[in-house]
C-alpha cells in the first residue's frame, strides 16, 4: 500500500514539474475603478485584457471599489504600495499632484492621446503639463435630460426646450406640482442638495457659469473675487430661490437621479453616463437630452471630476500596464467599450460614428462644444476647495444664510486653503 | 522571573501585541503625523505646532466639536436611563423564558451592522416613503425632513444612536441587576421601604460602577461616532450633523492633509482621556455586597 502511495505522489510531483508553463497562473494586472454605476465599462478591461493575456502571459483583474470612500481606500493602498493597484481611475490632479503616486505616461502614448483627443480634453490627465493619465469620459459635462411625459402634461413642447435662464424657471414652475399644503409632489428641477458638498458644488457650477461667474481666479490662486463676486452671489441667488422662493426643486425629495427616474422631476441637469442609466434603471421614463439653458452667458462643456486613468508609480508591473493601455489605445476599443455601457466615446474619430449620432444627446453635446469652454478648476485641493463653496452653497439653499455673507465666508477660507 | 510570571507575561503577550499594533502604533504615528504637513508631491514637512494652531482656531472644526457634543447630550444621558428602565422592568419578569425573550429583541439592534441600520433608519425617515411620516400622517403629523432639516437631523441620528446601543446597556445593567443579592430587598422590605427608596438607596449605589462605566463607553462611542452620519447625511445638511470623526475622514482621505487630521485624532484622544478620567472620579463609589 505505502509503495502505491509512493508511486503516486512521485507521479503527482513528476506532472506538476513537467507542466507547460501555459499551466502557470497567469499574471495579473490589477484595476481599480470607482465607477460603480458601469458595471458594463469596466467588464471591458477584463475581456480585453484576455486578449491581452494571450500576448503577454498578463490577465487583467477589475476591481470595483464603491464611489463613497474611494479616497480612503486608494489613499492607504497607494501609501501601503504593497496593497496597490497596477492601474487605477481618478482625477490626476489628486494623485499624480497632492501626491506623487503616477507614473509618467510613456512619450509615444502620450502622443497617441494628444493628438486624439478632443481640444476641450487636451488638459485632463496631465499635471504640469505632464501627461499622466488617460480621460476616459467624453460627455463629462451637465446637460439637460427633460422627461416628454410631463412636459406635455404641463402643456409644453418637449421639442422646444428653454434656451435661457428665464424661460427654464418659467417651464419649471409649469412643471411643478403642489398639494394642498403647498408642498411640491412633483418639481420642475431635480436638485441635489445632500451628500457631500464637493457634489453639490459640481451641480451649482453650470448655473454659476451661466451668470458669468467662477469659483477660482483663472490662475488658481484665489478665490476671494471670484467665489463672491456679484455674478456669484447672483447665481446663488437664483439657485436658493429654486427651493425656498418658487419651490420648483425641493430639498425633501431624494437623490435627483431617482427623483427624475421616479417621474417626480421633470428635468435633471446630468452627464453623458445618465443616458445608460436612465435606460437601465427607468426604462419607462422617455425623455430627451438639450444643451443646459444659458444665462448671462452659456455654461458650456465643463467638469469638477475629470476622471483618468493612470499607472500607479509603485507598481512592479509598471510596463506592462502601460502595454495594456496601448493596446487598448484605438479608436475601436474607445468605441466599444462607451458604446457597451452607453457613454460618449472620448475619441475624436468616435465623435460623428454612428453610435454617437444615434444617441439622443448628440445634438446637445455638439452645441454644448460649440459653446466657450466655462473655467476649470483642476487644483490639487479641488476637493476641499469645493467642499468649502458647497458649503455655502447648500446653506442657502436650506436658507441657513445669505448667499452674500455665505460666499464671502466661503471665499475667506478657500483663499485659506489656497495659501497653506 | 519565576515559572508563574513568565506563563503570565505569555497569556497577555498576544493582546498587547494585538492592543500595541493597532491601538498604540497608530497612536504614536498619529502625535508624530500632527508635526508634519503633506505637501503636493507627497513628501513631509515639519512644521512644529503650526498645525495645532490651525486646526484649533479654525471654525469648521470647532463646529464639527459642537455637533459631537450636542449628539452626545441627546444620546448618552436618554440611552443610560432608558437602557436602566428596561433592565429593572426585564428583572422584574418572573419568566425567564419572557425575560431571554424581550432581552434578545433589546439586543438585535446592537448585533446589526451600523451602517446596515443606518440604511433602513434613513429609509424610514425618507420624507416622502418613509415609516415614520406615514405613521405620523395618521395622527395628523405635517411630514417632517428628518435628515434634511437643520433643527431634525442631530436628534433624528441621536435616536438611532439610542436605538442601536440600548440593548447593550441593557444586558449590562440586568447582568448587574441579577448580581445584587435579593435578601437587600427583603429586609428593605420587612423595615417598610416602598419600591422607589428601595430603587434610590439598594439598586441605584450598587449599580454605581456599571452605571459609570456605560456612561463611559456610551460617551466614547457617541464622540466617535461615524458610521451612521456616513451612511445617511455625509454631514449635511449644511455641515449640521458632521462630527469630528467625519471632518477628521474627510480631512485625511478626501483633502489629503493628514497632519491636520492627525491633530484632531490627537485631541479626539486627549479629550476622550480627560473626561473619562474626570467621570471616574467623580462619580465612581466603592461597592460593597
Amino acid at each position: 500500500m505505502r509503495g502505491v502511495r509512493t508511486v503516486a505522489v512521485t507521479a503527482v510531483v513528476a506532472m506538476a514539474l513537467a507542466a507547460p508553463s501555459s499551466w502557470a497562473q497567469p499574471k495579473k494586472l490589477v484595476f481599480w475603478t470607482h465607477w460603480e454605476q458601469n458595471p458594463e465599462f469596466n467588464k471591458f478591461y477584463e475581456t480585453r485584457g484576455k486578449d491581452f493575456g494571450q500576448k503577454t502571459g498578463y490577465e487583467v483583474q477589475v476591481v470595483t471599489v464603491p464611489y463613497q470612500g474611494y479616497e480612503a481606500k486608494y489613499l492607504a493602498a497607494l501609501m501601503g504600495k504593497s496593497g496597490a493597484p497596477d492601474i487605477f481611475m481618478g482625477m490626476t490632479h489628486h494623485w499624480c499632484g497632492q501626491y506623487d503616486f503616477c507614473d509618467k505616461m510613456p512619450a509615444d502614448l502620450a502622443r497617441t492621446w494628444d493628438e486624439n483627443l478632443p481640444k476641450y480634453m487636451l488638459n485632463v490627465g496631465k499635471w504640469k503639463g505632464t501627461r499622466y493619465g488617460i480621460p476616459i469620459e467624453h460627455g463629462n459635462f451637465q446637460q439637460m435630460y427633460i422627461d416628454t411625459e410631463l412636459f406635455k402634461k404641463a402643456g409644453l413642447d418637449p421639442d422646444k426646450p428653454p434656451k435661457t435662464l428665464d424661460d427654464w424657471l418659467a417651464a419649471m414652475k409649469k412643471l411643478t406640482v403642489l398639494d394642498a399644503k403647498g408642498e411640491p409632489t412633483q418639481v420642475g428641477f431635480a436638485l441635489r442638495h445632500k451628500g457631500h458638498p464637493v457634489g453639490i458644488t459640481d451641480k451649482f457650477l453650470p448655473f454659476a457659469h451661466a451668470f458669468g461667474a467662477r469659483m477660482l481666479s483663472p490662475n488658481l490662486e484665489k478665490a476671494t473675487g471670484f467665489a463672491n463676486s456679484a455674478e456669484m452671489v447672483a447665481a446663488l441667488q437664483f439657485y436658493s430661490d429654486l427651493v425656498n422662493k418658487h419651490k420648483v426643486a425641493s430639498t425633501a425629495f431624494p437623490t435627483p437621479e431617482d427623483a427624475f427616474g421616479q417621474k417626480r422631476a421633470a428635468t435633471i441637469f446630468r452627464e453623458s453616463w445618465f443616458f445608460g442609466w436612465v435606460k437601465k434603471n427607468a426604462p419607462d421614463v422617455a425623455f430627451k437630452v438639450y444643451a443646459l439653458p444659458c444665462g448671462k452667458t452659456c455654461p458650456g462643456a465643463g467638469n469638477l471630476f475629470p476622471w483618468t486613468n493612470m499607472v500607479a508609480k509603485s507598481s512592479p508591473h509598471k510596463q506592462a500596464a502601460w502595454d495594456f493601455m496601448k493596446f487598448i489605445s484605438n479608436a475601436k476599443d474607445d468605441l466599444d467599450q462607451h458604446q457597451a455601457q452607453g457613454i460618449l466615446p472620448v475619441w475624436t474619430a468616435n465623435l460623428d460614428s454612428a453610435y454617437v449620432k444615434s444617441r439622443p444627446d448628440y445634438q446637445s453635446t455638439q452645441e454644448m462644444l460649440r459653446q466657450p469652454v466655462p473655467p476649470e478648476y483642476y487644483h490639487p485641493k479641488s476637493n476641499e476647495l469645493a467642499t468649502a463653496f458647497g458649503e455655502a452653497v447648500v446653506a442657502a439653499l436650506y436658507g441657513k444664510g445669505q448667499p452674500k455673507p455665505l460666499l464671502d465666508e466661503a471665499a475667506a477660507k478657500m483663499d485659506r486653503i489656497l495659501r497653506d | 522571573m519565576d515559572r508563574q510570571r513568565r506563563a503570565g507575561l505569555l497569556f497577555v503577550l498576544p493582546a498587547v501585541v494585538y492592543f500595541g499594533g493597532v491601538f498604540l502604533v497608530p497612536l504614536v504615528e498619529s502625535v508624530i503625523g500632527s508635526f508634519y504637513r503633506t505637501v503636493p508631491g507627497g513628501l513631509s514637512q515639519f512644521v512644529g505646532t503650526r498645525l495645532y494652531v490651525k486646526v484649533l482656531t479654525d471654525p469648521t472644526f470647532w463646529q464639527a466639536v459642537g455637533n459631537t457634543l450636542s449628539l452626545l447630550v441627546m444620546s448618552v444621558p436618554v440611552t443610560v436611563v432608558v437602557a436602566l428602565a428596561v433592565a429593572l422592568g426585564l428583572h422584574r419578569l418572573r419568566s425567564l423564558e419572557a425575560r431571554s425573550a424581550w432581552a434578545a429583541m433589546y439586543f438585535l439592534p446592537f448585533s446589526v451592522s451600523l451602517v446596515a441600520a443606518a440604511l433602513v433608519w434613513q429609509w424610514i425617515y425618507d420624507p416622502v416613503y418613509g415609516v415614520l411620516n406615514h405613521a405620523l400622517a395618521g395622527l395628523g403629523v405635517p411630514p417632517l425632513k428628518w435628515l434634511q432639516s437643520l433643527d431634525l437631523v442631530r436628534p433624528s441620528l441621536a435616536a438611532v444612536n439610542v436605538w442601536a446601543r440600548l440593548g447593550f446597556d441593557t444586558m449590562i445593567f440586568l447582568a448587574a441587576l441579577q448580581a445584587i443579592p435579593a435578601e437587600y430587598y427583603e429586609a428593605a422590605a420587612i423595615d417598610g421601604a416602598s419600591a422607589w427608596q428601595a430603587l434610590r438607596r439598594i439598586t441605584l449605589p450598587l449599580l454605581n460602577p456599571q452605571i459609570v462605566m456605560v456612561a463611559i463607553l456610551e460617551l466614547i462611542f457617541n464622540f466617535k461616532i461615524f458610521d451612521t452620519v456616513y451612511a445617511t447625511t455625509q454631514g449635511g445638511p449644511a455641515g449640521a450633523s458632521q462630527t469630528v470623526i467625519m471632518l477628521l475622514y474627510d480631512t485625511a482621505f478626501k483633502y489629503f492633509r493628514l497632519g491636520d487630521a492627525s491633530v484632531m485624532a490627537v485631541f479626539v484622544f486627549v479629550s476622550l482621556l480627560l473626561v473619562t478620567l474626570l467621570q471616574w472620579r467623580l462619580f465612581r463609589r466603592q461597592v460593597e455586597y
